[in-house]
């Protein structure tokens, strides 16, 4: 949400003469973070020196290229930059630059909006579609449960990913971050929603028979409201822990998509289109570790999502 | 036993109609195939669009078209892939031997780690073994296969001087090792919590009461029962692998049946797609239908239970 602000530049934004660029290192000059602009030193290795006879500072609250908080307000403030007075400034990259030049920390900010956005919307679609399915199935009758399992279990056991390829092939190849986005949120709602169906129909049964169910069938209330307003809010918080583990299946996805040039497509940054830089060798010899920076960026999400559900269960 | 098999092989049937139909359908239903890109060429005209259209049969309602597909798959015969001009099941054939190297690797290498791990941890109860297999679960379990994959990449990067060789033998094990690491969390906790749970049953008393060694103990009577859950996840987790397989060998550069997926995909090869589905399909089902079977062999329990 604050991408904008965290990020010291636009994520399409490149410059051309510092491709490849390794990591900008901090120096302190007596408490003061200062940066020194680079040289290119060879046009073809792509090698860089610094500067060390000019120094700028980096300083917090910079006034940089102008976004939309929240989307709303416009104000070009951000969290931190480098400061200067003449305008001609060298650019702060924490995580160097992409082969285009691109300030790759801003991009991974910008991605992990993107990806973020797209999972948690995606994990309530499918678990919406899902609790249905299977609050209906556990509900209805033998003949709707035995053709709703069905097709449930048809659907767990296929491979995801490649189902996932599968109707991604039905669509064109490039598409508008936002079609983008919207296909994938529909590809999720898709294919994601077994799962939640298979849980929900268990709970589902189980308390059917419970006392308070039963009396509130005998009490003449009717079967919607049965479902709705008894049963769901007791298997809510279960619901909820199989939900948040949704959400990694649904970032790899994402992620996984991208990669392979099927997802959110350039210059729009995605942790996936992001990865794409390691295919050049050279780059993840040289700085393995800011190139790999968005595979990190999922791994802490991964195992973060894990931990928290582990903490639920307990 | 007939009539299990009879049944199982039925529901596979029908789950693999199933998702033919609907890949069928979407597909269709999306428009737009391999003949669109020839459509923004000036130098083709309309007429040569329109009898290639008639030529691969394109010009047919869906319905139509599906059936003409679904006869020739009943004969083996998956129609021509529009983007490499040959036979798609040769192509899906000859592609899926290396995918399945890949596969079983992955397998041997979770079962290998798993299955001893579990039987350590359940003979010698320290807390340290128990800590270090539930972080195992932990990390296996949350560290995703493109993660993996990527930084095994990396290093080959790092071992190599300038090219990596994508026929090395040291490759084939990362890829496997990457494709493996949620398979180990899954066998390890189903295996080891299983292990655990029936430690404590009554049977498992009577037999340490016989006098047997705590190790005889849990290979004679412990191991078989636990088995059986550990059968049902790894066929279930073969359409986990076949899916990671697409990430592992388009990240690592083998070709396999992950790789001509996401070409079809790419060039828009609707019979390409449609025969990879099919192909997947199948081999989860055989691979459940396998798992199941297993499970029937080792426990004679579930043949009385018609199952």
């Amino acid at each position: 949400m604050f991408a904008g602000f965290l990020a010291p530049y636009d994520y399409s934004a490149q410059s051309r003469s510092e491709p490849s660029a390794p990591a900008t290192t901090i120096h302190f000059n007596s408490l003061t973070p200062i940066i020194h602009p680079r040289r290119v030193e060879d046009q073809l290795q792509r090698t860089y020196t610094e500067d060390t006879s000019v120094a700028f500072p980096v300083g917090f609250f910079v006034r940089g290229y102008s976004y939309k908080l929240l989307g709303i307000a416009e104000t070009d403030v951000h969290l931190f930059g480098v400061r200067t007075t003449s305008g001609i400034a060298p650019k702060i990259n924490l995580l160097g630059t992409d082969q285009l030049g691109r300030d790759r920390f801003s991009r991974l900010l910008y991605a992990l909006r993107f990806s973020l956005v797209v999972t948690l919307i995606g994990v309530l679609f499918a678990s919406l579609v899902g609790i249905l399915i299977g609050g209906l199935s556990g509900y209805a009758g033998r003949f709707v449960d035995t053709f709703l399992m069905g097709a449930t279990d048809a659907m767990l056991a296929l491979p995801t990913l490649i189902l996932i390829l599968g109707v991604r092939a039905a669509f064109p190849l490039e598409l508008p971050i936002t079609r983008a986005a919207l296909l994938l949120l529909l590809i999720f709602a898709l294919t994601g929603w077994a799962e939640m169906a298979r849980l929900t129909r268990g709970l589902v049964l189980s308390f059917r028979k419970r006392e308070f169910v039963i009396a509130a069938v005998a009490l003449g209330v009717s079967q919607t409201r049965v479902l709705f307003r008894h049963i769901l809010p007791n298997i809510l918080p279960s619901l909820r822990t199989r939900a948040l583990l949704l959400l990694p299946t649904f970032l790899l996805a994402e992620v996984a998509l991208s990669y392979l040039g099927v997802g959110l497509q350039e210059p729009e940054p995605s942790l996936g289109n992001m990865l794409t830089a390691a295919s050049d060798l050279d780059q993840l010899r040289s700085q393995p570790f800011s190139v790999l920076s968005p595979a990190l960026a999922v791994l802490f999400f991964t195992l973060g999502v894990r931990l928290i559900g582990r903490g639920e269960r307990l | 036993m007939i009539k299990l098999l009879l049944r199982k092989w039925l529901q596979g049937l029908m789950m693999i109609l199933c998702v033919s139909v609907v890949t069928f359908a979407l597909l269709g239903f999306a428009g737009g195939d391999a003949l669109t890109r020839l459509r923004d060429n000036p130098q083709i005209s309309e007429e040569t669009i329109e009898r290639l259209r008639r030529v691969y049969g394109l010009d047919q309602p869906l319905v139509i078209r599906y059936f003409r597909w679904l006869s020739g798959a009943v004969t083996g015969d998956l129609g021509e892939s529009t983007y490499f001009r040959v036979p798609v099941s040769g192509l899906v054939w000859a592609r899926s031997v290396s995918t399945f190297l890949l596969g079983t690797a992955a397998f041997a290498i979770a079962l290998t780690l798993a299955v001893p791990l579990s039987l350590i941890g359940v003979r010698y109860k320290s807390k340290t073994i128990a800590a270090f297999i539930d972080l195992l679960i932990l990390v296996t379990a949350s560290t995703p296969r493109i993660v993996l994959a990527l930084v095994a990449l990396a290093i080959s990067v790092r071992l190599a001087s300038f090219t990596v060789d994508t026929s090395s033998l040291v490759l084939f094990w990362l890829a496997a090792l990457a494709l493996s690491a949620p398979l180990i969390s899954a066998f390890l906790a189903q295996f080891h919590g299983e292990l655990q749970r029936i430690m404590r049953e009554d049977f498992i008393k009577l037999a340490r009461a016989k006098g047997l060694n705590e190790s005889a103990v849990i290979l004679r009577h412990a191991v078989r029962p636990a088995l059986n859950p550990v059968l049902t996840i790894a066929g279930l987790s073969l359409g986990g692998v076949l899916g990671g397989s697409v990430i592992v060998e388009s990240v690592l550069g083998r070709q396999g049946l992950g790789t001509l997926m996401v070409s079809a995909v790419r060039a828009r090869d609707l019979p390409l797609v449609m025969g990879i589905v099919l192909f997947t399909s199948t081999a989860i089902w055989l691979g459940n239908a396998l798992g199941e079977l297993l499970q029937v062999v080792n426990d004679k329990r579930l043949r009385d239970l018609g199952f």
